[in-house]
């Protein structure tokens, strides 16, 4: 029994006494001044509608003033109708005193009604910004991190802000509106008193400093805790059916215990901590007591003051205290919004993608694509360039198979052509002009792009193809699907075309993915189309129905394809062997039979065919 | 409510003793007055010092021991409503990793997060408060409106009043809140399931250059949240400022009829000053209140939202415990007359399927897009089950299987190269998890990836991002071929895994596993790797059009015909 009453007292500390040295030195004042700022910015969001908040702090004046106005007018009837017993006279005063609670109520209702408006638009400001630069975010910031990481930083970081802005912004000021005038009260009944009160203040920051410098860590780290068990369940139950099939349930079961179990551990000091606080100060107010009690008996007993102003001075004390006690409970809330707050800055302050280009909007792509030199390495892998020294060029019109083996580098190159990616050296110029000097939009606007990895909204199909063109009209939607061969399907479909794709797509298959995504594609009618494995899915009957299309659409425009199945890629003007992140050879196919190589050597593979 | 609290009672003694402590705090500090009292009364007024020293360290010694009351409590309640998260969180995720297929497909991944996450949270941070604060209020209403009484039960009874039309009210206020609660955390997980959405579709909102349209979305999504948000706090709004407007007016008849007594000498004024003092002590306390309440209608909905998981008993994969392997028919799968559609579909998907596979044999499955070669291959690990007919493996149906065996005896390679964060090493042990590195290196040798592998700069332990965003799709089909046959499974399941490989690379992997003695099911576009299957079942529409070898379907089928002409037509063009 005793052993299990240890438990409490027995959690792993989270923070060191290194750690605490460490931040102290690290952030002598930026800390501070991160906390500052990220209020501040918090602050410019709430101020953004001022108006309100101005009505929110004259409500919640009225509602201080009626509030005390209550008891005073109570006092007032019982002092000098009751006792006196002039029961006439004090129904005017009966009036006026429900008019008081009145007022009291409804302003106390409204400034909660506004301040609730102002929390969530500030909150609704917040995560739609934030949303809004993340999609300004390079690929590469997403590379790195996990869905569910991302997730929680829109939805339980940013709920801790909503927590607070919903209840401490009215909290802390009616706080401080109590508490001013309880010390001029306190001043003018007796200074010297009011001053030893004060004692205890410089000990409550003490305190307070203490508590706060391991809260706010504490806090941070439980919100990460939360965002990496967040990101754990996002990628978990995404992939659930490997988990399935490998029987991996008691191994994800034990990985998200031990994520779990970290943020049980993290989350308990938080709580610990941040519990101090009135604990503390409640404390402090006791010994207050004790102080005045005592101090004040001295002073009484040498006459300094009267016994009733100890008397009224202990209440007041309280009185004192109390919106103190308030403040500090709510510097723990703001602290954990900070904490929040602060996740969800971090991603507003990532930089977005650079996009100066100087070319103007609608300026027209003819499709000459040429790489001068043009190295690249993704950040991860550090070590090899996954292309190096990349140089050719292509007419515009001209439809280019990209061949070779995987990892060879193809879809690498159509993501720098896309400009998902930056060369690290050399130029990519598109119609002879540098890419960066295009605005992504200008660029993206006249390419079409058909992923590896088909991607469909939960959404209806029409919608899910008209992705590819949102002004396109109906007609045009269910002419590009016929284009793409994926009219009969989708009439077959329990709604047609106003059939809604579930997320996990599981009523089409990732061939019929392919052929929206390819239809998406037919939409957009762009000057350059990037095709990447867009048939991979797809059998063969149904794709050569496709090609014919395809090559239609291919007609007067640039086109890069990258195909295993070499028959696909049969029409290309010219080859392009990729190998290790180089063109091995180039050519047009009867060149490179011809010239009997790779290419000619992977086309005898294909066609001798066996296993 | 109920369900989620029952999470509790293993840590019931500390929640128990945290109040038992609250309540020791909250005598400590009542305590207080009254020694205040004794200091001026006896210390002060009768200038003895000797009593003033006394009592004012007994002030300081009780203080002491509030202050010490508190902090244990807070442990005891920090560790409670923690440990209570914690067995919650496992709870639910038990539950949901006993999910079937079908019952996903019924669950949005964001909505479960949700649960996961911010719905346990909730629950917590009020229990929490619960441990720390919460009777102290309803504590202090009640003994309070009991000192009323002793004062004067005719001014008490008036004051109370209000209490049944407050009831009501405050009943139809956390009923109405918690419904709108409900409903805020169903926008939470609308936003979870847009931010989701947008964050897998990255490239693809980016490459059709939609932020824009995109941002829109998700706008709209969010202020459904802030709006419905704005809704339930607005209303849990009420409860304060009407609870007080009705004590205040109680009080007024109360002393109005006071008054009257007190004229008609039947009561004391002072009793009227008590009555009031208790009064308005009621109202201070009613701030607590209503924000206790309003945590308790959150923490409602978001109990009911797990509790809905938690009893959750049907859509759940069943547990048979496992039995020995029939030996004579190792490594068969036997289709019989299988149908099958998609729960709540009308169409079948699948229709009379039968066909045999024995110990080491290769099936390919062809067919057009959308025929249901995935489907079938999904019914095999019992993924879901079958409308009609039986799937035996190793001579005995797969519904008398246990899962766990069954799914052990099977690779599977899926359509969609799926890989989780972490080191390409792991990936690949998630086949296996004991496995020793030498047999990582043989799996991926096999799989035609191990030299890809070396190259990366952190070898075996490079970091693979999620879904294996920094891997190339030939990489990430290779690395889950890998994963598949490091188990050494017994039947190996390939659903068009090979897509993205060049024929060489391809042609390696069939020849490195042809000396597996695995029986494979090979989903495949390419002709050249069906000839390499002992047979080939050839599916239109959901129903087998033809079976046979290569050969034989070259002479009989004229859809393989016409698949092979595509695929062939290259010759002829030379």
């Amino acid at each position: 029994m005793m052993e299990m009453f240890k438990k409490p007292f027995g959690y792993e500390p989270i923070l060191t006494k290194e750690d605490l040295r460490n931040a102290e030195k690290k952030h002598k004042g930026p800390r501070a001044s991160d906390w500052k700022r990220t209020l501040l910015r918090i602050w410019k969001l709430v101020d953004e509608q001022r108006g309100l908040l101005i009505a929110v702090f004259i409500m919640v004046i009225i509602s201080s003033i009626a509030g005390l106005l209550g008891p005073f007018l109570m006092g007032y009837i019982i002092d000098h109708f009751v006792i006196p017993k002039e029961f006439q006279r004090m129904v005017p005063m009966i009036g006026v005193l429900i008019g008081v609670y009145i007022v009291y109520a409804v302003t106390l209702f409204m400034q909660n009604y506004w301040m609730v408006g102002i929390a969530q638009t500030t909150v609704y400001r917040m995560r739609t910004g934030a949303f809004k630069h993340l999609l300004k975010l390079p690929i590469s910031y997403f590379d790195k991190r996990q869905h569910g990481e991302i997730m929680s930083r829109l939805t339980n970081d940013i709920e801790t802000v909503s927590a607070t802005l919903n209840t401490s912004f009215i909290q802390v000021f009616s706080s401080l509106l109590t508490l001013a005038g309880t010390i001029i009260v306190m001043l003018y009944l007796s200074p010297s008193l009011t001053l030893i009160t004060m004692i205890v203040i410089p000990l409550m920051f003490i305190a307070m400093r203490w508590i706060t410098k391991r809260t706010s860590k504490l806090f941070k780290a439980q919100q990460e805790a939360l965002g990496d068990l967040n990101g754990m369940i996002e990628e978990t139950i995404s992939g659930q059916s490997i988990v399935k099939a490998f029987s991996q349930e008691d191994h994800v079961k034990q990985d998200f215990y031990m994520k779990s179990k970290r943020l049980k551990n993290v989350g308990f000091w938080a709580l610990v901590y941040s519990g101090y606080i009135p604990k503390v100060f409640n404390f402090l107010n006791n010994m207050s007591f004790a102080i005045i009690a005592g101090i004040g008996g001295i002073f009484a007993y040498y006459g300094w003051v009267t016994i009733g102003t100890i008397v009224i001075f202990t209440e007041y004390a309280r009185q004192f205290t109390r919106p103190l006690n308030d403040l500090a409970n709510q510097i723990n809330t703001v602290l954990s919004a900070i904490a929040g707050a602060e996740r969800v800055f971090s991603i507003m302050d990532e930089e977005i993608e650079e996009d100066r280009g100087n070319l103007p909007d609608d300026y027209l792509i003819r499709g000459e694509v040429e790489f001068r030199n043009v190295s690249f390495k993704y950040e991860s892998k550090n070590k090899s360039d996954t292309l190096h020294n990349l140089n050719f060029r292509v007419q515009p019109g001209q439809t280019v198979a990209l061949v070779g083996p995987t990892g060879a580098g193809k879809t690498t190159t159509m993501l720098l052509i896309a400009r998902f990616y930056d060369a690290n050296s050399g130029e990519i110029l598109i119609d002879g002009k540098n890419i960066r000097d295009y605005k992504r939009q200008t660029l993206r606007r006249q390419m079409a792009f058909v992923l590896q990895d088909p991607f469909l909204f939960e959404a209806s199909v029409r919608e899910n193809i008209r992705y590819g063109r949102l002004d396109a009209t109906d007609e045009e939607v269910v002419d590009a699907a016929k284009k793409a061969n994926a009219h009969d399907f989708i009439m077959k479909l329990p709604k047609g075309y106003d059939t809604v794709l579930k997320a996990d797509g599981s009523e089409i298959s990732q061939g019929q993915k392919q052929l929206l995504s390819i239809a998406r594609a037919f939409l957009a009618n762009p000057a350059i189309l990037l095709l990447d494995e867009a048939t991979s899915s797809i059998d063969t009957v149904t794709e050569k129905k496709i090609q014919e299309a395809l090559e239609e659409l291919m007609k007067g425009r640039t086109s890069f394809v990258i195909a295993h199945r070499l028959n696909t890629v049969r029409h290309a003007d010219i080859v392009f062997v990729m190998k290790d992140g180089r063109i091995a050879e180039s050519g047009s196919q009867q060149e490179l039979i011809e010239k009997d190589g790779i290419y000619a050597n992977m086309l005898k593979q294909s066609k001798g065919g066996g296993v | 409510m109920k369900v989620v609290l029952s999470y509790l009672k293993p840590y019931k003694w500390f929640a128990l003793i945290a109040l038992g402590l609250m309540l020791l705090e909250l005598v400590a500090e009542l305590a207080q007055p009254i020694i205040i009292a004794k200091i001026i009364d006896e210390g002060i007024v009768l200038k003895d010092f000797h009593v003033i020293f006394l009592w004012g360290c007994m002030l300081i010694g009780i203080a002491s021991l509030a202050f010490l009351c508190g902090i244990v409590n807070t442990y005891f309640a920090a560790h409670a409503a923690q440990s209570f998260a914690l067995d919650l969180r496992n709870a639910l995720f038990r539950k949901i990793q006993s999910f079937s297929m079908t019952t996903f497909l019924k669950y949005p991944t964001s909505s479960l997060i949700t649960r996961l996450t911010n719905d346990v949270q909730q629950v917590q941070s009020i229990l929490f408060m619960s441990l720390r604060i919460m009777i102290r209020a309803p504590l202090a209403v009640v003994l309070s409106l009991v000192m009323v009484f002793f004062v004067n039960a005719k001014m008490a009874m008036i004051l109370m009043i209000g209490t049944p039309i407050l009831t009501i009210f405050l009943y139809i206020i956390v009923k109405n809140g918690s419904l709108l609660f409900g409903q805020v955390q169903r926008r939470m997980d609308r936003v979870n399931r847009a931010l989701q959405e947008s964050l897998q579709a990255i490239y693809l909102v980016k490459a059709y250059m939609r932020n824009a349209y995109e941002t829109e979305k998700f706008n709209r999504i969010a202020e459904d949240l802030k709006l419905d948000t704005m809704k339930a706090l607005r209303m849990m709004e009420l409860m304060m400022p009407i609870m007080s407007f009705v004590l205040n007016v109680s009080l007024l008849l109360a002393i109005w009829y006071g008054a009257r007594e007190v004229s008609m000498n039947e009561a004391q004024v002072g009793e009227l000053v008590a009555v009031v003092n208790y009064a308005l002590r009621i109202t201070g306390y009613f701030g607590m209140f209503a924000f206790i309440l309003n945590g308790f209608t959150r923490a409602k909905a978001s109990s009911e939202r797990m509790a809905e998981i938690l009893v959750m008993e049907e859509g759940l994969e069943e547990e048979k415990s496992g039995t020995e392997t029939p030996k004579e028919e190792f490594g068969t799968v036997r289709f019989k007359g299988v149908s099958f559609k998609y729960p709540n579909t009308k169409k079948l998907v699948l229709q009379d399927i039968s066909f045999e596979v024995k110990q080491g044999e290769k099936l390919a499955i062809m067919g057009t897009t959308g025929s249901g070669k995935t489907t079938l291959l999904s019914l095999i690990p019992r993924f879901y089950e079958p409308s009609k007919g039986e799937i035996v493996v190793n001579g005995r149906n797969i519904s008398d299987w246990s899962l766990k065996d069954l799914r052990n005896m099977i690779g599977y390679v899926p359509q969609k190269a799926l890989l989780f964060t972490g080191s390409i090493e792991n990936n690949v042990k998630w086949g296996k998890r004991m496995a020793e590195h030498r047999e990582v290196v043989a799996a991926t040798t096999k799989a035609q990836i191990h030299d890809t592998i070396l190259n990366f700069p952190e070898q075996y332990k490079t970091r693979v991002g999620q879904k294996g965003v920094n891997l190339s799709g030939g990489q990430k089909q290779r690395l889950s071929i890998a994963r598949a046959i490091i188990r050494k499974p017994q039947i190996l399941i390939l659903d068009d895994s090979t897509s993205a490989l060049d024929v060489k690379t391809e042609a390696a992997l069939w020849d490195a596993l042809k000396d597996t003695e695995a029986t494979m099911l090979v989903v495949t576009q390419k002709i050249h790797t069906a000839k390499g299957a002992d047979r080939i079942v050839l599916l239109d529409e959901g129903k087998i059009v033809a079976i046979g070898t290569h050969d034989e379907l070259m002479k009989s089928s004229k859809l393989y015909q016409q698949i092979a002409s595509t695929q062939e037509e290259q010759v002829g063009d030379e």
